[in-house]
């Protein structure tokens, strides 16, 4: 019984944050429209696949959130790796340096790119000095910047994430394998690889619902003719005449998303562990 | 669990709920941008001469209208700064109370809403503000048309219109600047091909951008370039347009059903006093109140003949076109809907 009632702030919480808010947003995007009837319409969620820029928001949220989802889980790979196997000097405060990138707001690294690659930026002012012309000047403003950005804070999130999946992996498998006469390669992808695969796709579920949401990056960034569905959430809201039926519609699609894409992996990944086991 | 260590981490919970009850008493003004107008250095002289906090508010003059819209019958603001137009537009929506602060009578007719809606607090006027020596040997653009040649390809900023009343004012007003007709169509054909060399629309305001520059050229209001050169002692360059510029006032509003209404009140009394003004003349906005400034301040702002060709707008009609100008930058310039 006592583990019950020491849930019920935790449900009253959810219910308060999670759960009112989204009945209130259902009921503005089905009920706030430009459409000519005043009763329930999905006009709203109509209106973001056939507008144009809506539509490009909700396509170039999710190319982008796929690229750093994949390039951050095989960039992790081998630093979390490291991690489990090995024991090194000066670990936990490589681990501690890692979680640094990921409490930063969205808006601060997009200060970080502008300080290291803006147009008086740090490394073209180095580059500057040492060759003579201020190379990658203003990069931070293009797409390189924007995606190094997601990576800066993607990547330890999924390190440490992959990490703590590695650690059951049990190392006397490969030392199986290689008393068995593989080499290192084919201990990798017979043996380790195929086990890891769940861990894999749960980093991945990860960075890619994480990303999903992020819009910081590019508000500080402003890349001309780019947008990305938060960022015009928050435009719905911010810059009249608001539309905040849209928004409401708009938010209650990347939530389903990002929720339905995190879920379902996350019940793949269950799957191909309970195989392997 | 020993008792002790609980009823602390309570007793903490608790006095970070109730604490902010008792702090110091405040006055909310929505676009409070420390940088903008030297708001800064006037909420502080407020808060020393009376204690009452106005704290920085980012929020541009359409961001604030549409928050106040937003929160509808329970405002956070007790008041809210704006571009002209904004402003007015915000007025006619009904989001502010009528008041006539102390002073009233020496505000210009042209100035001021007849019932007290609005009322402007100063001017500026738009001008291209250049960090001279960001722009390594290339020379100092002079005129809207200079702005346009390649050499200053990926130099430009200017506030995204849709969020900051500056940004609003020089995107509605280049029209009338360059000559142009009812169709706007001479403004956006300029703003388009600006476009070109658009480093970025800005969100955030780009003062310290400017001042490091980053930013190496902004549009943006002359009285923040002074501040940049005369204040800050950056290397900035204030350009009047030869074509001409804008008249921008800058107007503020008391919010409807606003939550500390006595005490917003007194400042926006305030606002408008010898002392306040003179704050705002120093930060190189024109007071609205005339104001008598020495010599050497005087001799700072740019020449008067630099602004004999300045055109007044009606704020009445840019507030009813701002909804659908802005709307045709996103479509025209930005990148479509």
């Amino acid at each position: 019984m006592a583990p019950l009632l020491l849930c019920v702030p935790l449900c009253v919480l959810l219910l308060v944050l999670l759960g009112w808010p989204l009945v209130h947003l259902l009921n503005q995007s089905l009920l706030m429209t430009d459409a000519p009837t005043a009763r329930i319409t999905l006009h709203n969620y109509l209106e973001i696949a056939t507008v144009p820029r809506y539509r490009h928001a909700l396509f170039w949220s999710l190319e982008l959130s796929l690229a750093v989802a994949v390039g951050s889980t095989i960039i992790c790979l081998a630093p979390a790796w490291l991690f489990t196997r090995y024991q090194f000097r000066g670990k936990r405060l490589m681990r501690g340096i890692l979680i640094l990138p990921m409490t930063f707001a969205g808006m601060i690294v997009g200060f970080l790119m502008i300080i290291l690659l803006g147009r008086t930026g740090f490394i073209p002012q180095l580059l500057e000095r040492l060759t003579g012309h201020p190379f990658l000047s203003g990069v931070g403003y293009q797409f390189p910047g924007l995606i190094l950005a997601y990576l800066y804070f993607e990547i330890p999130r999924a390190t440490l994430t992959l990490e703590s999946a590695l650690r059951k992996l049990d190392g006397r498998l490969e030392q199986a394998a290689r008393s068995l006469g593989a080499n290192r390669w084919q201990v990798l992808r017979m043996v380790v690889l195929p086990v890891i695969r769940p861990a894999l796709i749960s980093t991945f579920a990860v960075t890619f619902s994480v990303s999903l949401g992020s819009f910081g990056v590019l508000l500080v960034l402003s890349i001309k003719r780019f947008t990305l569905l938060p960022l015009e959430i928050f435009t719905q809201y911010i810059a009249p005449p608001t539309n905040q039926g849209i928004a409401a519609a708009m938010s209650l699609t990347l939530l389903a998303v990002a929720f339905g894409t995190g879920y379902g992996l996350r019940r793949v990944a269950r799957r191909m562990e309970g195989t392997n086991a | 669990m020993k008792l002790g260590p609980i009823l602390v981490l309570v007793s903490a919970f608790l006095a970070m709920i109730v604490g902010p009850a008792f702090a110091e008493k405040t006055v909310i003004q929505y676009d409070c941008i420390p940088n903008y107008a030297n708001w800064g250095a006037v909420t502080k002289a407020y808060q020393k001469k009376t204690g009452i906090l106005v704290p920085p508010d980012m929020k541009g003059s359409s961001a604030s209208m549409a928050a106040l819209e937003a929160e509808g019958k329970s405002p956070k603001a007790d008041c809210a700064y704006y571009s002209g137009a904004i402003g007015f537009q915000a007025a006619s929506k009904g989001l502010h109370e009528p008041y006539k602060p102390k002073g009233w009578e020496k505000i210009p007719a042209a100035l001021k809403d007849p019932n007290g809606t609005w009322w402007t607090v100063h001017t500026g006027h738009v001008a291209i503000l250049v960090n001279t020596s960001a722009l390594k040997g290339k020379p100092v653009p002079r005129s809207f048309a200079d702005l346009l040649k390649p050499i200053y390809r990926g130099m430009i900023v200017y506030d995204d219109p849709r969020i900051h009343g500056t940004g609003f004012t020089f995107v509605s007003g280049i029209n009338a600047i360059l000559g142009g007709g009812q169709d706007l169509k001479a403004g956006f054909d300029y703003l388009r091909k600006l476009d070109g060399n658009i480093l970025k629309y800005a969100k955030e305001n780009s003062y310290n951008e400017l001042l490091r520059g980053e930013v190496p050229i902004w549009v943006n209001a002359d009285g923040n370039g002074l501040k940049a050169k005369y204040v800050d002692k950056a290397p900035v360059e204030i350009v009047i347009p030869a074509e001409g510029t804008v008249t921008m006032p800058l107007v503020m509003g008391l919010v409807k059903g606003a939550p500390h209404k006595e005490e917003a009140k007194k400042y926006l009394d305030w606002l408008l006093t010898d002392e306040a003004q003179h704050i705002m003349a120093e930060s190189f906005f024109q007071p609205v109140i005339p104001v008598k400034l020495d010599a050497s301040l005087q001799a700072k702002y740019p020449p008067k003949s630099a602004y004999a060709k300045a055109k007044v707008l009606p704020l009445d009609k840019l507030a009813a076109q701002a909804d659908g100008i802005k709307k045709r930058w996103e479509k025209e310039i930005e990148g479509g809907r």
